[in-house]
């Protein structure tokens, strides 16, 4: 029995191509981690280094302001030149 | 399970949910949070139930009915440390699930997006009814703090609050209703996870590239299954690590005192992933204006489906929206530091600064983008 809400998305009944010829292995007649290594470890570095820009400011930029919180509060927390002179 | 998923309805839906269903081919490790976050709802479910058949709810009992379980009852210690830090890993979770789908604009999927928001609703409010459990300092304060919010509502506040109390302050009727509601909420969530995949699967996952995968899907069954695997692998394993070695790493030590109503904490606090909403709640110096920010921190999240469209889904191929992203990330981060400093200066006026820009994301990014789809 196949319930009718679930004739959606399946295959079958995805997209329709035409003018296309597609050629593939089937999984069971290739290397399942070919590459993984030789391709897949300077990948990580390529991803890295495209990525670097686009993440590393903000994120600098987010240490500085905690940083300058936490130094600003620590100044506030010692005694001022000149708080207490109107106790002299 | 094919021969049977002919003549089963049950099996059939197994089938075409977790076995045949197409799945895109480049979806990265960013995909595997829905699934990890159905671990986590399994782990907190199941050890949640362990920890039921122990407790009493009882302002007299709990606090010391959780202690003594520790040395009384097997393993009730893995128990415990097990629910304590899965509730945090299913933060973890939550947030990098709600931010891929910032990044990717699977928020086009409306019906998707707005169960999701609801589920995050019902999980924060599960966790905050089960920190006040075993009714420690943090939590007794902990449920004070935010229930009184709710007197800031004009009129019916104050009955409000007596309402949700049971009572003039959280006391035992607070402690047992919280339990029940404990309870109950997790399997709601169960349930709405399962209309959230419904409605996933109507048009499929989306991918990386943000473009249509229709032509170049593959059967989830073994690819994605092994995939969630060693993603559970790699999730479990740090969750597992700060059970055995760590358990109280992410906690309160304030909670190891017992509820007083006569003893304030120094530093009332929620647990780390409520606290970019509590520097958001604490940095509006009105109190009705600190509750609706609260509110509106989560909530900001249904208006994602209703951004300006823009011609790529997701920020992928948008340098400047992807750089405002990661700025929301840092600011993110900065307001749950934020959120667990005193009341001080410059603290103040960072929260309030770090406040205005989360909101300011959500205004900008839609221009942003638009500017850019424009120019090219």
């Amino acid at each position: 029995m196949r319930p009718s809400f679930l004739l959606r998305k399946e295959f079958g009944n995805l997209a329709v191509i035409r003018g296309t010829v597609k050629y593939h292995l089937s999984p069971l007649e290739q290397r399942a981690f070919a590459g993984a290594i030789s391709q897949g470890v300077p990948n990580i570095f390529w991803r890295f280094r495209q990525s670097f820009f686009y993440v590393v400011p903000p994120m600098l930029l987010s240490y500085l302001v905690y940083y300058t919180a936490e130094m600003e509060h620590d100044r506030l927390q010692r005694k001022q030149p000149g708080q207490f002179d109107h106790e002299k | 399970m094919y021969k049977a998923s002919r003549f089963s309805p049950l099996a059939s839906v197994i089938r075409h949910t977790v076995i045949t269903l197409p799945t895109p081919v480049n979806i990265s490790t960013w995909w595997n949070f829905g699934s990890l976050l159905g671990v986590c709802l399994a782990t907190q479910i199941f050890s949640g139930l362990v920890l039921s058949l122990h407790f009493t709810a009882h302002t007299d009992l709990s606090f010391y009915v959780v202690i003594q379980s520790f040395g009384d009852v097997y393993y009730n210690w893995w128990f415990r440390a097990l629910h304590a830090n899965g509730a945090s890993f299913f933060f973890i979770g939550l947030y990098l699930h709600i931010a891929r789908g910032m990044y990717y604009g699977s928020y086009v999927f409306k019906e998707v997006w707005s169960v999701g928001v609801v589920i995050l609703l019902l999980v924060m409010a599960s966790a905050f009814l089960g920190y006040v459990l075993p009714w420690g300092q943090m939590s007794f304060w902990g449920a004070t703090v935010i229930t009184s919010l709710f007197s800031a509502l004009p009129i019916i506040g104050s009955d409000v609050v007596i309402w949700l109390w049971g009572g003039f302050s959280v006391d035992n009727a607070t402690l047992t209703r919280f339990f029940g509601l404990h309870f109950l909420l997790p399997f709601t969530v169960a349930g709405l996870a399962g209309l959230h995949l419904f409605f996933l699967h109507d048009q499929g996952s989306s991918n990386p590239l943000g473009v249509s995968s229709d032509f170049n899907k593959v059967v989830f069954h073994h690819y994605y299954v092994l995939k969630d695997l060693v993603g559970a692998c790699f999730f479990v394993g740090p969750l597992l690590g700060l059970v055995y070695f760590y358990p109280w790493l992410l906690g309160d030590p304030e909670n190891f005192i017992e509820g007083n109503p006569l003893v304030t904490p120094h530093h009332i606090q929620p647990e780390w992933y409520f606290l970019f909403a509590y520097a958001i709640l604490r940095a509006v110096p009105n109190k009705l204006g600190g509750v609706v920010a609260l509110a509106a921190a989560v909530l900001i999240l249904f208006y994602m489906p209703f951004s300006p469209k823009t011609s790529i889904k997701g920020l992928s191929f948008y340098p400047w929206g992807k750089v405002l992203f990661f700025s929301l990330i840092g600011v993110f981060i900065l307001l749950t530091w934020a959120g667990s400093k005193p009341v001080e200066e410059p603290y103040v006026v960072v929260s309030q600064v770090l406040s205005f820009l989360y909101f300011f994301y959500f205004l900008l990014i839609g221009p942003l983008t638009r500017i850019q789809d424009k120019l090219l």
